[in-house]
Order: C-alpha cells, then structure tokens, then sequence
C-alpha cells in the first residue's frame, strides 16, 4: 500500500509545534509571489524596487515669484526631492507608554478591526539655488503591510511562536489587513515586458485618418517595475510613429525625429540600419525613403536640434521647470518615456530599429502578429509591484503638493522667502504629503485613483477579500490570475478555447476557471508554476554570447539578401546577429550553461525560429521579475530545468516517457498532473470524468463548508462556515498530504449506495440515513460577527457607555450583563437584545441594541475592542454568534466529481436497504445521477473507499496513476476480492422496508462528500401577506423584506395555457393590487372629476340627506358606477395625467 | 481560576450594599471580570474605565462566560 494517513505524524504536529521548522513547508511556497514581490519593495537594502523608484522621481523646483515658462529663470529656485523612503514595522504609537511589547501582530488588528501598517517615512531634501543640501525625515503616513513580508512582526516565525500569537499554525501570510479584513492584490495577466509585440487591431487604427490597424508595442519595464508602454503606427502612406502616453494624454511623434534625437545619425545611416542589407525587399526600402523624406519636411537634422525641438514642443505637457534649456527638457523626456528600459540612447535607436523592421515585416505579411491572448505574450503584474507603482506615484504627488503650497503662497501675495528656514518648515507641514491612507483606500476598496493610470487598462478590481469560507477558497484566492477587468466586457470568445491557447500548458490550469461568465478571464496557477520575483545576475550574457559568435553590429552594404540575420535580444536590449545555421547550437549551449553557476536557471530562451508567416524570428533571453516559469525535466542531463511561458511554445516537452521523439524531445514533465492547479488536482480519478464534471469540481470545493481556520477563536470573519466533523479522505491524491489539507479537512466518508429507492431520490436528490444524522453526520455552524461601534466623534469627549442606565428594567438585565453586553452562551431570539449603552446626551438614557436575525443564535464570544493608545474606555464590541446548522432538506450536499444534489429526506434507519452483512449506508443517490454526466472517477472513488476502509489505509487518487493496462477496477477489485467483497464493487442488498432481497446488485461504497455552503435556512423564502410597495400596491420582492417571488408573464403564459383564468384571476388581481374607484361611463375617466355631492330629497313625509358620487365634468351621478381595477392601472393613469395624457376608458355593461 | 458561587437561573443574587463611587444601579452589581486576549490574565474593567490589560497594555478583552446557569430545553 502505498500511503497512509500518517495520523501520528499529524497529532505530533499539532502537539509539538516546532519552533524551528514549519510542518508542511510546501503550503508556504504557494503564496511566495505574493510575499516576495513584497519584499523586494525594501530588499536588498538599497536595492528594493523602493530605492530605485526614489531614485527616478524627479525634483521638483519651485521658484519665488511668478514666472512664464519661456522667459529665462528668474528669482531663487527651492529644489525639493526624495532621497529614501523607510517603511517600519508595525509598532504602538511612540504616546503608548502602558504596555510591554511595542510590536503590533496582525492577529490584534484582525480583532481590533483596524489596519496592519507600518510608519513610513522619507527623507525629504532640499537645496536653494545652488546651496547645500538640506534634509528632513517627514512622517508620510501608515503603510499597511503584507502579512509575513520582510515588514511583519511575523516573518520569522515557525509553527509554536505563531499560535503564540494566534495565528494558524501553518500562516502563510500574502495579504493585507485593512479594518480588519483580510485582502489580497490580485495577479493580473499583462503584457510581456521588454518585448516588441507585433500587432492587428482595430482599435489602432482609430487614432487618426490616417492610421492602419499595424501596430508593434513594446511595454518597457523600468528597474522600479513601472512600466511605459510604447507603441509604433503604420501610417497608411507607409510612415511610422511612435506612440506614448504620459499622464493619460496619448502623444504621436514621428519615429525618424526620434532616432535622429537619440544618436547623431544621418539619413544614410537610418537607411542602412533599416534595410540591413535587404535592398532587394522593395516593400522595405520604399517605405524607409518615404519616411525620410517626410521628415525633411521638419527641416531640422542635427542631433541636437531634433532633441531641442522634442523638448520645445512637450515641455509644457510634462510641466518641466522653467529652468531647463529646450535641449534638457528634450533629453529627459527621451529618458522618461521612451523605450525606458533602455539605459543607453544606442541601445533605444537599435530597438527601435528593430521595431520599425517587425512592423514592416507585419504589414507585409512576413510575419503573423503575436497573440495578446497567449501566455507566450503575457507576464504577471504582482501585487508587491503594483503596491510599489502606488507608492511610487503618490510620493511624485507628494511633491508636487509642497510646490502647490508656494505657488498658492505667491498667488496670494503672501511672503514667499525660501531662505528662511521657518518658512520652508512650514511649506512641508502645510502641504498634504499623508499617503498611507490613500495606499489603504487603494487595498480596501480596489481602486486605483492615479493621475498617470500608472500603465494599466482598467482602475477597479485591483484587489479582492481572502475569504476564509474553506480552506481550498481561502489558498485559491493567492493562486488565482486574472485578465483584467477591461476583458470582461469584450465579447470575444478567444479566451475559452483551450486549443488557441496551447502556450497556457503547464502554467495555468485549464480545468480550474469558472463556467459562464468569467470563464477564461478568471484562471489559476498550475500547483508547480512559479513566478519570478528577483533578477539573476546576467551580466556576463552577453560576454558568452559573444564567445558563441554573436556579431554585435551588423555589417551593412552589399549582403546577400536570402540569409536575414536573427536578433538576439536580452530584456529588450539587442545584444547582436546571428546567422540562423547557428541559432540553435547557441541556444543549446545557453541551456546547457543554465546547469552551471554561471548563468541562472531563471533565464528563459526564446528562440523563435525562422518561419513561412510566423512570429517574428529571433532568440529572445528573458531575465526579469514577473515571468512565469515551471519546472520540466532537461532529459540531456536528467536535471530540473525551469522552462517559461514564451520558450515553452517553441520546446518539444513530453508527457509520458513513451511521448518521446529520438532527437526532437528534450524535456519531460515531472508529473502529467503538473497542469493542474491545487483544487484540480485535489479531484480524485479526474482523469476517468467528463471534462465539465471536473471544472464544477473546482468551483463546489470552494463553496463547501469546511474548516476555515484553526484559530477560529481569534477569528472576526463577518461570516464562517464550519462543518463540525470533518475526516480526511480515504481517497485522496499526494498532494493532499504535501499541503497538509488534513489540518483543513472538507467533508466526511460516507457509505453511499447507487440506489433507486423509496422515489425520493429522483432528479439529483439524495437520502441521508436519519441515524447517520442524529450521529452528527454533516453537522455544521455558522459564526456570524455583530459589531456594535459607538465611537461617534464629539469634541468634549465620549458620550455613549456601554452598560445599563438606572433605566434598564428588570427584564433587560435578565437578558444582558451589567456591562451591556450579553451573557456569553445565552441564547438570542428575534428582537432579543443584543447589547445596550448609555447615551448621556439623552440623559443617561439606555439604549438597547436588538437582534435582528430570524434564526435562533447564541453567543459565542464578546470582545471588547479598545482604542490605539488604550486610554479609552471600550466604544467597540464584536459579537460572535453561533448558529447551528444541522443539515435540514433542501441543504445542498456533493460528492468531489461535480454530482451536487439536495437533501429530500431523512429515512429513518430501520427503511434503508442493508448488505448482507448489515451495512447500511449514509446516503443513497440515484443511478440516473451517472449516465449522462460520465463521472466515473465516482466510481473509482466509490471502489477506493471501499477497499481503502476495508484495509485502514489512505488511497492514492493521482489522476493519470492508471491506465489500460494497469486499470483502476483491477487494482482495486482485486483488493475488495482479498478482503471477501465483490471484485467489483457491487454487493446484494436487502430492502429495509419488505426484507426482500432486490433483483439487482447494489454499488455500494466509500465516498467522500461536501456539504456546500447553500442551505435553505439562508433561502427560504414564503408569503400569504405581508409588505406591499407604496406606489403600485403589489406585493414587494426580497426575501429580506419577507417579500413575495415574481409571478412573471412566463408563468402568466402557462396558466393562460392551462384555461386557469379563475386562479390567474386571484393569483394577478385580488392577491396583488386588487382596488376599487369609481368611474364615470360618460366620460371614462377614473378620477379626475368625482365630487361628493349631498341631496336633500324629499321623501313622502320627511326630509333626510342622501350623498351622491358625482362626476364634475357630466355633473351628474347617473353614470359612475364603482369598477375592480388594478392599484397599478391607477398609478399608470396618474402618471400619465400627470404627463398632461388623458385616459378614457370605454365602457361596456354586463 | 477561583470558582464563584453557583447562581440560580433567576440571575445574579439582590445586589450587595456595597457603595461606590457614583451611585448607579449597575455599579453594586458583582464587578464584571475579562481576559486580556493577549496574556489571558483577568482583569476587572469598571465602567468608564480605560479598556486596557493591567499585565501587558493589550488593548481587546474577551468577556468571560456567565457564570450563571445557562439551560435550554431540548426539544
């Protein structure tokens, strides 16, 4: 037997938690993106993404009196700039002097409901005119922090310190805590950096009249991870420009001005560099001449004019100081956005060169564009990186702020004197530079507000809720990637065919994505991808290429045109040519060195080979961070290689060792499971289902009820799902126990029986054994927070007390303490109260909070929360509330293979069927449950079980273990045969009702079973009367407002259908808006005119009044007769009376 | 832990004639006793009392389970 279940090893885990080591340090693997890319912010010291992103904020210079742009400088110049930015950890205010630890864990601001931050602050600089430097550490607000990143009082803990400090004893850590919720950046799929993209778009070309659809786009990656994405237009006369975007504004430039302000170059030079040696391709060299002899149209040449020109025309739109010399603001703005990888102006004119020849190449069908859609073309933005972007751009603003205070200052006349240093203090005070709240809105709400869109394409859904419903939600969050919320809108299907996108294999999961709508845009990591976070050192590449025989410049002239030399580029810069004979020898050599110390193993090698039509060829080596990469075998050396997304397309990776091709495979994956993502690979036999079964799989694992947390107790969830008895699986696969899911556990065993019996288990419903129930089968409680804040701001201090007043009767403090607050254990009722608090300013009048649920509850937990420096009486509790949840009919339950059904009876023992040797079983689910959904793996699973139980010993469940050779039901049969059992899995069975013995074998087994988070306690929903809506009179809908369910005009159609106009009749009219008015047949009006008029009549011998309904205009009551009509028909009359349309309605008598 | 005397289900016993500072019904009432979340020692937090651990500074407290009777019917 292969496995067990390792119960010794677990409880000793759990006994002795080690303080040196985790237990499952794989689970700890599984969120190191998320960490990381946190970390590398501030790490290594002053080289963290922080320090470099400090480094490229620009100062700001501020001058002393009001000057127009173009006149010369005039007054003093105030230079202010950043110089270092610290983020501490999270400590207690310095004013805290009543405690023993000054650290803050992220357990306390989980409970306490407030947000994990540390102190951040920059050291701000600043010299007048050309004086000495100045510095001064200014505050900059609380930076909230990622859970067990280099900036947590957590990050090197193990197992026994962090239940120390209530956490799980397996934390993992990537996210963040803000007001007590636990959120996490989200991965999105963006565009691969430092990559020329070749591109078809319509959208292109709606830039201009004269636009095309071509386009080539690079987006470049600075070393801080911001990014600049530069896009180069086909023009439709053949031209090119160069396309950026700064502050949201889109800018065109011509791409010649460009290259000839880069480098001092001439026409014949550009000419070359473009043609390489094509002269023959006349499509090229046409178009080239075209593009420089437009440009003579600009009358400038030289280097320095073009750059002079550059920095004329932009410098009022990156507001550049009045300072700078035309040529300054045109060589900075060359250095902000254009190709802003690119240190070196050469290297920038060689790319773009580069770029131009893709894109001409694209236009003329030489090459196929490259797929956006493709993981070959796609990185992944991280959430550390994003998170530095923000803080980035904020302290830009920060700056600019301290200059809008002066400007303000000199606007208004005030004194404006940088040399006093008193009032250059003050300038920093007074200007607004807090940026921690802004960077917690940003985590708390997900949205970006940003003045320079900071290269993205949408401003919403940045971040998303660690909800801890189950564990396997709760660590599928961290692996989850999405492709943006600007894709949700487009209805394209590219995205959920898995056969267009082949370059995903291996690196996101093709099972693990939702059916319907985000289908496709919401993906997961496979369980063995990794994400690179930190750039190895690759100087020594190009020395190595160099030593393979890579040209560094291409020689120009006379060259044969047939043998076009490929690019060879590393991170976007061009490293040199090489002939295609020797590309893939050096590719070869390159993968091999990756084994050596010299070169990482990180490094991707694209090779691209030459094709008919295809991707544009060359060999593409990719160092950075943010790549996805996974590990294969190298069958060459037999060792781990890492293979990324954009090399993968162009490798021959096997599957299987039988998938091997002499000569043309060179590598194999480690495991054919390795696709997968952690919850798809969880699904035991995936490998037997229908395809969709699996995906469903997925997304019910995530909805069951489980094991949230193992410190439920310091937990303040707004909601949480708990199954009582959770087991861990008989069946389940390897990666079960790698991840320690049993410290998790999802479901219980059950004997289920594929049975039709007794009806109630028709059409996906099951039956559950009433003694199994009463047993505590599927047993489940829901932990619901109430939180009661009275900290309303008053000036002269607080004014609510939690407590009961001198007021407070009898019965109220029956129900709650003399605290206010209720008594942990009782039992709340509808309208119970939950907690009361003196209001002093109503005169020390208690004020009772009421239970608002409709389900029994009880308290659970009351926690009184205290303010930041505890000097405060308590103004905040969190009330935990139990609500059982035994499982009831209609509760939704499924086993791990998509077959979900409802609960419809609970049949009392003595009525199920039972096996000769008495077994009974749990559940019965109906046989029509297996045909058309083809879940096999069930059955496996059912037979695993089975002979696992029968021998004490856990089952391997691996997808892909099997196959026809080795079957499944051989393997297992064999085991049921030695232990007396049915090879396959059937048994005789008896009726519980008649003792008959049925016709039929039975499939009994073991299988394992969910019970998902739906229940119709939460559903429910039933009226006879009750609320109506003010306007129409017709019942309202909601089932919070016990409102009714919509009888639409569908369920109107079938009762018409059926003749049933009698009940169409109660159900539409006298049960909804039924109403009676009067009417006037003259006239048809409903309202307008009825006046009560009073008769004196005289009748024989005496007078007595009579009131008469009138109509004002027929000014007479002969024709109003009192009508049934709809509430609603008379709403729509007023309104439309009130429109000035008149509805006459024509009447007939009966 | 020092065990209280049991209480009836009726609620806590006709409070003491103890006198306090501020008059007030609920303070004659037996003192109400919490445990820092952090160090689990037990504090008595009088009303209008800053909420804060005496041992440690720890700024949450849990509220200790009644020590009256507490009983359901079954069914």
């Amino acid at each position: 037997m292969p496995s067990t279940f390792n119960t010794c090893e677990r409880e000793k885990l759990f006994l002795n938690p080690s303080n040196k080591k985790f237990g499952i340090p794989e689970l700890q693997k599984l969120v190191k993106p998320h960490i990381d890319s946190f970390n590398s912010l501030l790490e290594p010291p002053t080289k963290g993404i922080l320090n470099y992103a400090v480094v490229d904020i620009d100062p700001v210079e501020i001058f002393d009196v009001r000057i127009p742009y173009n006149s010369p400088a005039q007054g003093n110049k105030l230079k202010v700039w950043i110089d270092e930015i610290l983020i501490s950890k999270p400590l207690l205010s310095e004013h805290v002097r009543a405690s023993t630890m000054r650290k803050i864990y992220p357990a306390e601001c989980r409970e306490r409901l407030t947000t994990y931050a540390g102190k951040m602050n920059i050291k701000l600089c600043w010299k007048i005119n050309d004086g000495n430097t100045n510095f001064e550490t200014k505050y900059v607000g609380m930076a909230p922090i990622m859970v067990k990143s280099n900036r947590c009082n957590l990050q090197s803990l193990f197992p026994k310190q962090l239940i120390e400090h209530h956490e799980e004893s397996e934390e993992m850590g990537g996210y963040f805590i803000v007001n007590g919720i636990e959120k996490v950046i989200r991965l999105l799929l963006v565009q691969r950096r430092n990559y020329a993209m070749a591109m078809i778009r319509p959208s292109l070309a709606s830039r201009g009249a004269s636009y095309t659809e071509y386009g080539v786009s690079i987006r470049c990656a600075r070393q801080d991870q911001t990014t600049m994405t530069n896009v180069l237009h086909y023009l439709k006369n053949g031209n090119c420009m160069l396309r950026f975007s700064w502050r949201k504004q889109e800018y065109m430039i011509p791409v010649i001005l460009i290259m000839k302000a880069l480098v001092e170059i001439n026409d014949k030079g550009i000419f070359e560099q473009l043609v390489q040696g094509e002269f023959s391709n006349t499509f090229l060299t046409d178009r080239v001449e075209l593009m420089l002899q437009e440009f003579k149209s600009f009358g400038i040449q030289s280097k320095e004019r073009c750059v002079s020109f550059l920095g004329e025309k932009f410098r009022v739109a990156f507001t550049l100081s009045p300072s700078y010399s035309h040529k300054q603001a045109g060589e900075h703005i060359l250095k902000k956005v254009i190709l802003v990888h690119l240190k070196h102006n050469r290297d920038k004119l060689n790319l773009l060169i580069f770029m131009v020849r893709k894109l001409y190449s694209l236009v003329a069908g030489e090459c196929s564009p490259d797929n956006p859609d493709s993981p070959q073309n796609q990185e992944i933005l991280l959430g550390g990186h994003l998170y530095g972007m923000l803080i980035k751009e904020k302290l830009g603003e920060c700056l600019n702020a301290i200059r809008a205070v002066v400007t303000a200052d000199i606007a208004n006349d005030k004194p404006v004197d940088f040399n006093d240093k008193k009032y250059v203090a003050n300038v920093f005070n007074r200007s607004n530079i807090e940026i921690g709240r802004k960077l917690a809105y940003f985590l708390a709400t997900g949205n970006l507000t940003s003045s320079s869109g900071l290269d993205l394409m949408q401003t919403t859904g940045y971040t998303i809720v660690a909800e801890k419903l189950n564990f396997y939600r709760y660590i599928s969050h961290f692996r989850c990637i999405h492709r943006g919320s600007f894709f949700t809108q487009m209805k394209t299907t590219t995205l959920i065919h898995l056969n267009q996108l082949i370059g995903q294999a291996g690196f996101i999961c093709p099972v693990h994505t939702p059916d319907g709508e985000p289908c496709g845009l919401l993906n997961h990591l496979s369980h063995t991808c990794r994400i690179i976070t930190t750039k190895p050192n690759v100087e020594m590449i190009p020395t190595i290429l160099a030593e393979m025989g890579i040209i560094d410049r291409l020689t120009t002239g006379t060259r044969d045109t047939k043998t076009s030399f490929l690019c060879v580029q590393l991170d976007g810069k061009i490293l040199g040519w090489c002939e295609p004979g020797h590309a893939q020898p050096i590719v070869n050599k390159l993968r091999l060195l990756k084994f050596e110390d010299e070169i990482s193993i990180d490094l991707e090698i694209g090779y691209v080979p030459p094709s008919n039509g295809g991707q544009y060829p060359g060999i593409y080596l990719f160092s950075e961070q943010a790549r996805m990469m996974r590990p294969v075998r190298y069958l060459a050396n037999n060792e781990i290689d890492m293979v990324g997304s954009f090399e993968q397309v162009y490798m021959n990776i096997a599957c299987l060792q039988k998938d091997i091709i002499k000569g043309v495979t060179t590598h194999i994956e480690i495991e054919p499971t390795s696709m997968l993502s952690i919850l798809a690979n969880l699904t035991p036999f995936s490998d037997y289902n229908q395809s969709p079964r699996n995906m469903y799989q997925c997304q019910m694992a995530k909805q069951t009820m489980g094991t949230p947390s193992t410190a439920i107790m310091h937990r303040t969830d707004n909601k949480l799902y708990r199954l009582q008895t959770g087991q861990t699986p008989i069946v389940r696969p390897v990666l079960h126990s790698t991840l320690g899911l049993d410290g998790f556990p999802n479901g219980t065993n059950a004997i289920v029986a594929v049975i039709s019996y007794t009806g109630y288990d028709m059409e996906d419903a099951m039956i559950i054994n009433k003694s199994a129930h009463e047993r505590g089968f599927k047993y489940g409680t829901i932990y619901k927070s109430e939180i009661v804040s009275l900290d309303e701001f008053y000036e002269s201090g607080i004014k609510h007390h939690f407590g009961l007043g001198e007021d407070a009767t009898p019965s109220l403090r029956e129900k709650l303490d003399n605290d206010g607050l209720p008594f942990i254990g009782a039992r709340l009722k509808m309208g119970d109260p939950l907690c009361a608090y003196i209001d002093d300013t109503q005169g020390g009048k208690t004020i009772v909070k009421q239970y608002k649920g409709s389900e029994d509850a009880y308290v659970d937990q009351v926690r009184l929360l205290g303010d930041d420096l505890g000097i405060y009486e308590a103004q905040k509790v969190h009330i935990m509330l139990r609500i059982p949840r035994p499982p009831v009919i209609g509760d939704k339950f499924s086993s791990r293979h998509g077959q979900k059904g409802i609960l419809s009876r609970l049949l009392p023992q003595v009525d199920m069927p039972f096996t000769e040797s008495g077994m009974q079983p749990d559940i019965i689910i109906n046989p029509h449950a297996f045909p058309s959904r083809m879940t096999i793996g069930m059955f496996v699973e059912s037979l695993a079980g089975k002979c696992g139980a029968l021998f004490g010993v856990a089952q391997d469940s691996t997808p892909f273990r099997f196959n026809e050779e080795f079957t499944a039901i051989d393997y297992f049969g064999e085991q049921l045969a030695r232990a007396g059992y049915n090879y396959h899995g059937n048994e005789p069975m008896y009726s519980g009702i008649t003792g008959e013995e049925f016709q039929a074998d039975i499939y009994i087994g073991v299988v394992y079973y969910q019970r998902l988070r739906h229940m119709v306690s939460d559903k429910w929903q039933v009226r006879s009367t009750g609320p109506v809506h003010n306007l129409t009179m017709q019942p309202i809908g909601g089932r919070k407002r016990s409102g009714g369910i919509r009888f639409g005009e569908m369920e109107r159609d079938s009762l018409l259908a059926h003749g049933m106009s009698f009940c169409l009749q109660d159900r539409l009219m006298n049960c909804s808006d039924f109403s009676q008015c009067h009417i006037c047949r003259k006239c048809g009006s409903i309202f307008t005119s009825l006046s009560l008029k009073t008769h004196y009549q005289l009748n024989t011998n005496r007078t007595y009044k009579k009131h008469h309904i009138q109509c004002n205009i027929c000014e007479t009551s002969r024709w109003i007769s009192l009508v049934k009509i709809p509430y609603a028909f008379r709403y729509l009359a007023t309104e439309l009376a009130s429109m000035g349309v008149k509805i006459i309605l024509k009447t007939k008598d009966d | 832990m020092n065990r209280e005397s049991y209480q009836g289900p009726q609620g806590p016993p006709p409070p003491s004639a103890s006198s306090t500072a501020t008059p007030r019904a609920s303070d004659n009432a037996p003192k109400m006793l919490y445990n820092c979340a952090d160090c689990g020692t037990e504090n008595e937090i009088k009303p209008k009392e800053p909420l804060r651990c005496k041992e440690c500074g720890h700024r949450i407290m849990y509220k200790q389970r009644t020590k009256r009777m507490v009983q359901f019917e079954a069914r």
